[in-house]
Formats: C-alpha cells, sequence, structure tokens
C-alpha cells in the first residue's frame, strides 16, 4: 500500500514496470469484488501514483507509456472484477437454494359455485352464437308457467302435488320456459335467447331430486327454423359441454310446448359409448328435452306460424354437473361445504 | 309397459331383431329402457332340450312317499322315466319336459340323469317357476291336451323371450297396448301388422242387461255383457306366462282375461260378479254424499260427488275406472259374470285418482284418454276369451253410449313438412308413412285421424310430426342463419359476473341457499299455503340468514371457512300479483367488520365507485357495528349468530350497478407529480373519521387528489376520550408541478378546517 503522503518529485519518474507489477500482483491477491475495487482505486484513482504521474507529465513519450499502462492495469482489473463478480453471484445462487417443494405463501382464493361455473360456461357457448342471456322471472302466474305453454287442462304439472302454489293462479315456475313467452311477447322476431335460472318441484329430495334446481333453457325464432337447426344446435352444445368427440343421438318425445318433440342424447363421456354405470350401460345419456315451438305459444305471443318457425330446449345443469363431474348426491350442492365447493 | 316380443309377434311379423325394434320404436315411438332376457338360455341348442310330453303311466315310487315313477312320452319312441314329485296330474296329462343337458334358469348346472331313491330319472317334468315362467311351484304345469308329444316346447310356451320395458309419452296412451306397439313396429321396420280379430261369440237364451249412464259426459259408453255358467279357475299355462311375462299377476281366468284384453288394446275392462249386483244392474253416476265403497285393495273409501262410481240398483260396488269393489268381486263361487267394457273421461279419473292417491292399470290409461272406439274389440276378443276358457255362455250384450267423437280431418301440405323438419321428404314417403300409421289420407292430402290418435293429432303440426318421427335419424345437422343477431351480457349480467369474481379473489367462495326458508325476518313475506315442509315455507326477503346457515355447516365440518357469498333473487311483496323480484348480494367474511368492509370496499373499486356509509342498525348485525348505504347493509356479525367473529353485508345489485360510471376517464396523474403530506389531529372518541376525511375534501378543492386514513391511535399522550387520527393527503395539479409552499397552504386550510368543525388539534 502507498502512503498518502506522496513525493511530488519521485512521481514524474515513477517506475512504470514496478508500478505494473505491483498492480498486477495486488489483482491477483485481490479475493473479492470490495478487494478489487481497492486496488482500482490504489493504482488508477484520482490519487494514485500513476494518475499523478500522468498529470505532471510534459513529454509525449514518457505520456505514451504511462497511458499504455493505465490501460494494461485497467484491463486486467475489469477482468480480474468481472471474474470475481461471477464467483460471488455463483456462490450466492448455491447459497441461496431452497426447497422447492414447500408450498407456497398463502393467497385467499375463493371458488364459484359448481353450477355458476356451468351456467357461465353454457352462457358463453350461446353468447358465441349470437344469442342474449335473459333472467326470467322465478315467481310467475299460472297463465305464463302453463296456459301460455300449452299445458293441456288435467297435465300433472298443474296439480299441486307437483308444484308449488302461492295461490291459484301463482306458482313458482317449474321450468325456465315462461322466459320464453316474456321475451317473445316484449319483442318481434328474430329470438335468440338462452334463459337460466332456479326452477321449483314438489319433488322430495333425495340423491337425483331438490325441490329446486337449474334450468337452462333455449329459444330460437326466426324465417325458415328448421328441425335440423334445433338438432344441429344440439350437437355443437353436446359437443361444447362434453368433448368434440361426442355424438349425439336424437328421439322423438312429448311436450306441451313443442312439436315435434325431440330428446337429446350424447354418447357417454366416460366409456365412450361401450356402456357403464353413468350411462347405465346404454352408451347414452339422456341430456334434455327439446322441440319445434308449438304454434300455440306462438298465437299467444302474436307471432305468425306460417312465417315463423322456431326451437326450444331445456337443460338441467344440476344433471351436468353430475355426469360431467360426478356429483354423486345433488343435495350437497346446497350444503356449501368447503371442502366441496373448493373442489371446483 | 312390458312387451314381450313373443306375444307381440301375434300381431305384427318384421324381419328385425330384438335390438332394431327397440332402437326404432326408441328414437321414433316411445323410451325403450332395456330388453329383458328372460326364460331359459338360448345357447347350444338348449332351447331344443324342452319338449311337449305325454304322461302314459304314473307309478307310486318304491322308495319314496313323497315321489312318483312316471313314463313320459317325448316323442322318442320309446317312453322315458322321469321321477316326480308333482302330484296334480295323472297318466294322461301332457306336461312339459326338460331333457337331460338341459340348462334351467333355476339351475347352475345343466340337468343330468340320475337316480332319484333308486329310480332312474332321465329328465324333468316342470313347473312354471323352472323356466321363468311364473311363480307357482305347488305343482307342475299342464299343458292343453291335444299337444303332439316331442313337439319343441318353445312352439306352446315362450319358454324363452325378449321382453322390451318401455315407456310411451302420456299423448300415446295408445301405445300403452300391444296392438298399438304392433303398429308402430309394423309402420317403422316395414313389417305386415295382423290385427287380432277374433268371432264374437253367439248371445244364447237372451237376456236383458240393465245398463244405465247418468253422466255421459264423464261416461261416454257402456258395453256390458252377461256370462253365465262360468267356471272360475286357474288360467291355462298360456295365459298365466303371458301375463307372467308382463308382470301382471295371474288371479283366475275371468280376471286374467279382463288384464289380458287391456294389454293387447289398450282398454281397461272389468269383471263383476253379477249375483251380487242388486237387480243385476249397472248405474254408471256421481257418488252420493256420504257413500263408501270398500275397493278391492280391502280399503274403505268415502267418496265425494265429484268421483265416478258404478252402482248397482242400490250402492256403488265400483270407483268407475280406477278399482273394483270387493262386495262385487269375481270368486272361486262365481258363476254369472257381467263384463264392462267402458270408456270414460279423463279428466274425472286423474282427479278421483289423485284425490284417492290410487293409481292402477287402468287409471294410467283412462287419465290419458282412451279411444272410445276400442270398447268394442276389446269386449269380443274377452267374451270370445270367457267363452273359450271359463266355459260360460253370453246371454246377453249392450252398447250403451253418447255420441262418438267423429273422425278429424287434418289438411297437410307435405312441402311444408320438409320445410319445418329441415329435410327434403318425398310426398309419396310421408303419404305412406302417415298410412301406415293408421291414417287415411286422401289425394288432396286431407289426412284422416284414426280413433285412437284423436286426442294427440288435431292440427297440421301434429301430422309433421308423423311424418317426422321415422327419420329423425336422418335429418341433417344444420345451424340456424341467425341473421340480425348479436350475443352478448347485458350490462348488469356483465356486472354481476364482476361482483362473484371480485369476491372469489377476495377469497370468498360461492354458496347456493335456497329460495324458500322456514321463517323470514319480515312479517310481509310471502308464505306459501302448502309448503313441502315447514324449512321451505317462505319466499325469503333477504339472503343473510340463509348464508349464516350456510357458513354453519363449514364450521360444523371444521373447514377453514374464509367466508361465503351468494347473489340470487329476494322476492318482496307488492301490490301486483307477483313479488318484486331483485338480485342481491350478499357475502360474510371472516374478521369482523373491517374484513367486510374490505372486501366491500374493493368491490366498489372494482366497479368504480366509492364506498360510502353512515351508522345503522340491523336485526342480524353487531349493534355497534353497523352502517347502511344506499344498495344496504354492511356490519359485523352479532356475535350470537356464528361462534368467532364475523363481517357481513347486504346489497341490492341492481340498486349498486346503477350507480356504476359508464366509463372512466383518463385523469392526468403523471405529468407532474403529487405533492404527500401527512397529518396527524387529535379528536374526540365520537368523531367519525368519515367526517373528518369529508371536511378535509371540501376543505382541500380540487388539487387534493387523495385524502386517506391510514392509521388512527389511542393512548395516554392523546388523553382520555380522545384519538389521534392520521390521515394522508396527496395535492396535485394536472396543469402543473405544484410548489412546496401551495401544499404548505392547503394543508393548512384543510388543518384549520378540521380545527374549527371537530376541535382537532394537529399533532404532526
Amino acid at each position: 500500500m502507498q502512503s498518502e503522503e506522496i513525493d511530488l518529485g519521485t512521481v514524474a519518474a515513477v517506475d512504470a514496470q514496478e508500478v505494473e507489477s505491483e498492480a498486477l500482483s495486488a489483482v491477483a491477491a485481490a479475493g473479492t469484488v470490495d478487494e478489487i475495487e481497492r486496488v482500482r482505486v490504489e493504482y488508477l484513482g484520482r490519487k494514485s501514483p500513476l494518475k499523478l504521474a500522468l498529470r505532471e507529465v510534459r513529454d509525449r513519450e514518457t505520456g505514451m507509456t504511462l497511458n499504455a499502462l493505465r490501460e494494461r492495469i485497467e484491463t486486467t482489473i475489469d477482468a480480474r472484477e468481472e471474474e470475481l463478480r461471477r464467483a460471488e453471484l455463483d456462490r450466492r445462487l448455491i447459497e441461496e437454494r431452497v426447497d422447492v417443494t414447500i408450498p407456497g405463501e398463502d393467497v385467499r382464493r375463493g371458488h364459484l359455485h359448481l353450477i355458476t361455473q356451468i351456467r357461465r360456461e353454457f352462457e358463453d357457448i350461446f353468447l358465441g352464437l349470437g344469442y342474449t342471456v335473459v333472467d326470467g322471472r322465478e315467481v310467475e302466474t299460472t297463465r305464463y308457467n302453463f296456459d301460455a305453454l300449452n299445458f293441456p287442462e288435467g297435465h300433472p304439472s298443474r296439480s299441486p302435488l307437483q308444484t308449488l302454489f302461492l295461490d291459484e293462479e301463482t306458482v313458482l315456475r317449474t321450468e325456465t320456459s315462461p322466459s320464453q313467452i316474456r321475451t317473445m311477447e316484449a319483442q318481434e322476431p328474430p329470438v335468440y335467447i338462452v334463459s337460466l335460472g332456479r326452477v321449483y318441484r314438489r319433488d322430495t329430495p333425495d340423491a337425483t331430486h331438490t325441490p329446486t334446481f337449474h334450468q337452462a333453457e333455449g329459444l330460437a325464432v326466426d324465417e325458415g327454423i328448421t328441425l335440423g337447426d334445433l338438432l344441429g344446435t344440439l350437437d355443437y352444445l353436446c359437443k361444447a359441454l362434453f368433448g368434440e368427440s361426442r355424438k349425439t343421438d336424437f328421439r322423438i318425445h312429448h311436450f306441451p310446448f313443442t312439436e315435434p318433440s325431440v330428446e337429446a342424447y350424447v354418447s357417454c363421456h366416460v366409456c365412450d359409448g361401450s356402456g357403464c354405470p353413468v350411462c347405465r350401460h346404454s352408451g347414452w345419456i339422456e341430456v334434455g328435452g327439446s322441440g319445434v315451438v308449438d304454434p300455440n305459444l306462438f298465437e299467444f305471443v302474436g307471432y305468425d306460424p306460417e312465417k315463423y318457425t322456431g326451437f326450444a330446449f331445456g337443460w338441467g345443469l344440476e344433471r351436468i354437473a353430475v355426469l360431467r363431474h360426478g356429483i354423486p348426491d345433488l343435495r350437497e350442492l346446497w350444503r356449501n361445504d368447503p371442502r366441496l365447493l373448493g373442489q371446483f | 309397459m312390458l312387451v314381450p316380443l313373443s306375444w307381440l309377434g301375434d300381431y305384427v311379423t318384421v324381419k328385425a331383431t330384438p335390438e332394431e325394434i327397440a332402437r326404432r320404436l326408441a328414437i321414433s315411438s316411445l323410451d325403450v329402457e332395456r330388453i329383458l332376457d328372460v326364460g331359459v338360455r338360448d345357447l347350444d341348442g338348449n332351447i331344443g332340450r324342452f319338449l311337449v310330453g305325454r304322461v302314459l303311466e304314473v307309478e307310486a315310487h318304491p322308495n319314496a312317499d313323497r315321489l312318483r315313477v312316471c313314463q313320459v312320452d317325448v316323442g322318442e319312441g320309446d317312453a322315458r322315466q322321469i321321477v316326480c314329485g308333482a302330484w296334480n296330474f295323472e297318466a294322461g296329462a301332457t306336461v312339459a319336459v326338460a331333457l337331460p343337458g338341459a340348462y334351467l334358469p333355476i339351475l347352475d348346472a345343466p340337468l343330468d340323469e340320475r337316480e332319484l331313491r333308486g329310480q332312474a330319472s332321465r329328465g324333468m317334468i316342470l313347473a312354471e317357476d323352472e323356466v321363468g315362467l311364473g311363480d307357482d311351484h305347488a305343482g307342475i304345469m299342464l299343458l292343453e291336451d291335444g299337444l303332439e308329444p316331442g313337439r319343441p316346447l318353445v312352439d306352446v310356451l315362450p319358454i324363452r323371450d325378449r321382453v322390451l320395458d318401455a315407456t310411451p309419452t302420456v299423448n300415446r296412451v295408445d301405445q300403452l297396448s300391444m296392438v298399438g306397439i304392433a303398429r308402430e313396429v309394423a309402420a317403422l321396420l316395414d313389417g305386415e301388422l295382423h290385427i287380432p280379430e277374433v268371432e264374437d261369440p253367439a248371445v244364447v237364451d237372451e237376456e236383458p242387461v240393465d245398463i244405465r249412464i247418468e253422466d255421459l259426459e264423464r261416461c261416454p259408453r257402456y258395453i256390458g255383457r252377461v256370462f253365465r255358467d262360468v267356471t272360475v279357475a286357474p288360467s291355462p299355462q298360456w295365459l298365466r306366462a303371458r301375463l307372467h311375462l308382463a308382470d301382471i299377476r295371474s288371479i283366475s281366468n275371468v280376471v286374467d282375461v279382463t288384464n289380458y284384453v287391456m294389454h293387447v288394446w289398450g282398454s281397461p275392462l272389468h269383471a263383476f260378479d253379477r249375483s251380487k249386483l242388486a237387480e243385476g244392474r249397472i248405474v254408471v253416476r256421481r257418488a252420493q254424499p256420504g257413500e263408501k265403497v270398500r275397493t278391492l285393495d280391502g280399503v274403505n273409501r268415502k267418496l265425494e260427488q265429484e268421483d265416478l262410481v258404478i252402482a248397482d240398483a242400490e250402492r256403488a260396488v265400483a270407483l268407475a275406472a280406477i278399482m273394483g269393489g270387493e262386495e262385487t268381486e269375481v270368486t272361486e263361487e262365481t258363476t254369472e259374470v257381467l263384463l264392462e267394457a267402458a270408456n270414460f273421461e279423463p279428466l274425472g279419473i286423474l282427479a278421483s285418482s289423485e284425490r284417492h292417491a290410487l293409481r292402477t292399470a287402468g287409471s294410467n290409461r283412462w287419465e290419458k284418454g282412451v279411444d272410445a272406439y276400442l270398447a268394442e274389440p276389446a269386449a269380443k276378443l274377452a267374451s270370445r276369451l270367457l267363452v273359450d276358457l271359463a266355459g260360460a255362455r253370453m246371454t246377453g250384450s249392450t252398447d250403451v253410449h253418447g255420441e262418438l267423437p267423429e273422425r278429424r280431418v287434418v289438411h297437410l301440405r307435405p312441402e311444408r313438412a320438409s320445410k319445418v323438419i329441415g329435410l327434403e321428404i318425398p310426398p309419396d314417403e310421408q303419404r305412406k308413412t302417415l298410412e301406415g300409421f293408421g291414417f287415411e289420407v286422401s289425394p288432396e292430402w286431407d289426412v284422416t285421424v284414426p280413433t285412437w290418435r284423436a286426442r294427440d293429432v288435431t292440427r297440421e303440426v301434429d301430422l309433421v310430426e308423423e311424418v317426422a318421427r321415422p327419420v329423425l335419424d336422418r335429418v341433417p345437422l344444420t345451424m340456424p342463419r341467425r341473421r340480425h343477431v348479436q350475443g352478448r351480457l347485458s350490462p348488469s349480467q356483465r356486472l354481476r359476473r364482476l361482483t362473484e369474481d371480485v369476491l372469489v379473489g377476495a377469497g370468498l367462495s360461492e354458496a347456493y341457499t335456497w329460495s324458500l326458508a322456514a321463517s323470514d325476518p319480515s312479517f310481509e313475506a310471502i308464505r306459501l299455503p302448502d309448503p313441502m315442509t315447514a324449512d321451505q315455507a317462505v319466499l325469503r326477503t333477504t339472503l343473510l340468514p340463509g348464508l349464516v346457515s350456510a357458513l354453519q355447516t363449514g364450521i360444523d365440518v371444521g373447514a377453514d371457512a374464509r367466508g361465503l357469498f351468494e347473489i340470487a333473487r329476494v322476492y318482496l311483496p307488492s301490490d301486483e300479483q307477483l313479488p318484486e323480484e331483485r338480485w342481491r348480494l350478499a357475502a360474510i367474511v371472516a374478521g369482523g367488520y373491517a374484513a367486510a368492509k374490505g372486501v366491500l370496499e374493493a368491490l366498489h373499486d372494482a366497479l368504480k365507485l366509492e364506498l360510502r356509509v353512515e351508522r345503522d342498525t340491523h336485526a342480524l348485525l353487531h349493534p355497534g357495528k353497523t352502517a347502511k348505504m344506499e344498495a344496504g347493509v354492511l356490519g359485523e356479525l352479532h356475535p350470537t349468530l356464528l361462534e368467532g367473529t364475523w363481517g357481513g353485508f347486504e346489497i341490492d345489485l341492481e340498486t349498486l350497478f346503477s350507480q356504476v360510471p359508464e366509463r372512466s376517464v383518463y385523469e392526468d396523474v403523471i405529468t407532474y407529480p403529487a405533492v404527500n403530506q401527512d397529518i396527524a389531529v387529535a379528536v374526540d372518541e365520537d368523531v367519525e373519521v368519515g367526517a373528518l376525511v369529508d371536511a378535509a375534501r371540501e376543505a382541500g378543492g380540487p388539487l387534493l387528489r387523495e385524502a386517506r386514513v391510514f392509521d388512527v391511535y389511542r393512548g395516554e399522550q392523546v388523553g382520555e376520550g380522545r384519538k389521534s387520527v392520521a390521515i394522508h393527503l396527496a395535492f396535485q395539479s394536472p396543469e402543473r408541478t405544484l410548489t412546496d409552499e401551495e401544499a404548505a397552504d392547503l394543508r393548512g386550510v384543510i388543518v384549520e378546517a378540521l380545527a374549527s368543525s371537530f376541535g382537532a388539534e394537529l399533532r404532526a
């Protein structure tokens, strides 16, 4: 180490060779970035003999020699510093190693109810097809819940054994279909809507029934709508919900509000149609009712059944939950056990 | 409806496997749940080991009292010796025999030749339960005499069968009959239909039949027939077998005939012991006040005037169309029978059936509307069988009816059918389809509807369905053209989703709780007049109570419950017929008032709203920790509700969403830096910090961009009954950099305002 007090007289006469060899051995001796920084100050700093000598130099030759010396020392220091930094980083990276299997910090995140997730998925499928989503009401008049939907007198659904009545003319809706009627009354065709929500039936709760459940309803009314359009739409829906490789099958059925009426089946997503408990060994799973809108509904809302045709379908969201997510007992969906909610 | 294919084969000839038949029916006609395999197995010639036999000799077994040794001709030339434990036959009987090697459904191994107590037994004489044709094991099956020994048993009895388990839709009561299903099969699979035609037995020694219909609307037709010399006995084996396969209990020949014919034609019948009918008379009328009848199930039924009854000259003897009465039941002693082949109007029967909670195979058909014209072929077939099987003489027959419905004519445009279905179906094919289903089609496409479809097919669109049924699996899958449509969520639907996402992000999980509750805080809440259970009796006007119960579930199971929320409707009573339904959001958050408020603030922030509250009270909330806002209420749950400390809120979403600004507009907070100044002021304990912030804002004017409380401190230095409130102030102008002097001036104004309004002392 050099003392602070430098004899200015000797500076100009600095011995380049000596300085160089001293500096190089100091560089070699530096073991840390801090040490190499001290070496830099000592040999190249403002008060270093070399800097002072350079300041004093008057002849070109000496200047060139000293500058060359300075550059050499600087290069050597830089290289050494880089080397030491790299070594320190390497050491740090090794020291900082952790057990990567330790859990992360706790972030509070809740869960949407499974039915909400399915509801959104269903809505999104139809939003993509150009449908809008309608929020129907849950308490309905018998006029909208039954009469307008062409339920014949004496239909079992009209009985208080199956339906929850508030008074003779008011019920908790038994299906989402009244929203079809209210939508058609409020607007002219074309109509492309889905309506999802709670429906109510006088069903004793068991593994496959709850007195409240959720339906998803679709309605399309336009010029030239065909039964084939219904089947194509349901085929698309089945594939969107259960997988592109699913097949669909349609079978004639009967509902008051559609004619013809069709029940849709999807090839079993569990066994791919070869037969398993989920599809009760038939290879097919019934997924929902549907049909061509009965002209009586058009009459009720004042649409011209010669000009317009339409189709409608209704699915149970719980059924999708059971089929796709293996919910063994529908009542569990209402118990709000965090251990169940958190699975989805 | 169980459809044994061996039986169905009487009415339709078709080249198709049971699976093909089931598949076609499922697509086009009715639900086929499954195909049952019944009887003996059809493998390795097994069925050939079951033969008709004639018993040539019967001798006592030398070594066993209960057994007999029989010599049985099974068409092999030499008789077979078979040891048998049944005693209901003698030599000459025609019986069913299984040969050694035969697999019986009740045995795991094939039948072998063996010695029974020293006597060789080379086969088995069969009882009905041994081949799946019944439950009776009291004796062996006795076949009708005259069958040739050695004939395959399967020709005589359905020892091997496939049975369709089919469920027609409610509009197709015609398919609750063998004939109806045979018609579908013939039409769908190009088969040949054989409608059963029998010769009506001749009336001998004719006597009048006294039938009176007092209510022609509810009973449009009543065919009554009288039979004498009836011998009530077990049914012959073929009839017992058919009923067994259709899951109908065999009772006696007379009762079995009525059930058998119902299954064939779909028109239920009833047989009365005529000797027990006062004056031998039938009166179809409404029940009289206080009248009672004891039905066949042994229940004394109190009748109402709305009930239609079959009565004799004195009293009700049957609940019409639903169940007969015990007093006039056909028994072993019966020799005189009155056969009822009638027609009943569906709605009255449905109401009575519901009122008495009594559903029978008969009421199940009547309530769907049976074709009145079917009474006649049903009466004929039943009469024929009563004469043939019960040795009866028919001594009288009457057909009382009002005007029976005429067959409806409906016009069809075949091109319209193709257009609605979305498949070009040639008119000839449409015509053929309709004719196959029993419609008559004129050259001008006026279509006459068969009587058994009268209730179901009344309009052109109903005919379109008929045309569509057989081709459903050929209809191309297309999508609607959807011109002029656009799909999107409404603003409030979008905001509901956003709300859900914010709450999930804040650690809450979504709960679903019932709309119906045991009770509701509002006295005006709508009550169901006839709830299913006391738990679900009132339409709720608030979500919080349900959510409290839901959370209790989580606590009970020991889960780490962080909180729940629900978005659902409440039902507020209104002056209209229908209640007002509003979307509500409720949440319960672990940690008390501040935790719930934090979540609610986060939601407001997401909606670009500022949460402003004022003190309030609420039955479910802590009296000192409750606040209200325009859209709802916020607070700490009353400590008595749940273990632990919980905060909660309930918000009317439409109110909340109506405040959401349509869009956020850019504000320059970047170009010129803010000057931050924190102050701490001491105020009396009862001064609300919200009021301090409001006053600061008011005083600070537009250059005060932010005023936020970040600490409240109580301690000796502040003094008893006082608190120190630290407020972060940020001053900023979008036009220039504020000087320190300007900021200091504004700060001074604010401090002064706080001092004058609240006696606030500046601490720092």
